[in-house]
């Protein structure tokens, strides 16, 4: 009944004029250091669009929502494009109750 | 029903378990999936900050996670020691994202606004050198 639990791990590739971190596995409070360091070299790129694919996320909880508005902020003050792509239903729903939703530009392979 | 009990480290790493065990005894105790995936954010969101508040650094060594299955449902209580914790203050910030423009966004009190939003009931309770936080939910509502 239960999936096989992955450990959670960061895919990261440079497409273009786009930086895509694709998350996948579970993000809690035990993963922040990995994703923060994963973010550090590409979050104040600003000659690049940086692009969040969740696809692969199988759980999230406010700790990533926090991470999420972090780098929404950053990058709003640098005016740097941020997409968020393949968001699950469930984590969805989170993002719609917690008003992130609003915030979050979805982004498509053309867009970005 | 008896109680089913887990203790964990005080640490972060660990939370993953709580998840897996809550997983099990919600199964059993007839919860739907779309009802344990609420619970498991929930529970998670008490464990972190039992983890941020009643981790090491705060004098903590562990955290208690009790699991009572009852009539109604199934009641979820996460104890951690060290700091007490103004947890009145806690339940009065619990709120989702403020701010207008993204530049102002504010993500306090997300943790246990989450926890109210995805519970029937939750409560709090915090005393020299111990934070108690109760989660209840009811099957069928």
């Amino acid at each position: 009944m239960m999936k096989k639990m992955e450990p959670f791990r960061i895919e990261q590739q440079e497409i273009g004029n786009s930086y895509e971190l694709k998350l996948i596995g579970e993000l809690d409070l035990s993963v922040v250091p990995q994703v923060q360091g994963a973010l550090e070299h590409v979050l104040r790129r600003e000659d690049l669009a940086l692009v969040l694919d969740l696809g692969g996320l199988t759980y999230i909880d406010s700790t990533g929502i926090g991470i999420i508005v972090s780098i929404l902020k950053t990058r709003d003050s640098l005016n740097a494009p941020f997409f968020v792509r393949n968001i699950p239903p469930a984590i969805k729903r989170l993002f719609d109750m917690t008003g992130l939703t609003g915030h979050l530009k979805e982004g498509t392979e053309a867009e970005a | 029903m008896r109680p089913v009990r887990l203790q964990i480290p005080a640490e972060a790493g660990f939370i993953d378990v709580v998840r897996i065990c809550l997983t099990g005894v919600a199964a059993k105790r007839g919860f739907a999936y779309e009802d344990i995936e609420d619970m498991k954010v929930a529970v998670s969101e008490a464990c972190s900050n039992a983890v941020l508040h009643g981790g090491r650094e705060a004098g903590g060594e562990a955290i208690d996670i009790t699991f009572e299955q009852t009539d109604e449902g199934l009641t979820v209580r996460i104890v951690n020691y060290g700091l007490s914790f103004d947890h009145a203050a806690a339940l009065q910030e619990a709120s989702p994202i403020k701010g207008e423009s993204k530049g102002d966004l504010r993500v306090g009190g997300l943790g246990i606004y989450l926890m109210e939003a995805l519970m029937d009931e939750v409560r709090m309770s915090s005393e020299e050198g111990k934070t108690e936080v109760v989660l209840t939910k009811y099957l069928g509502v």
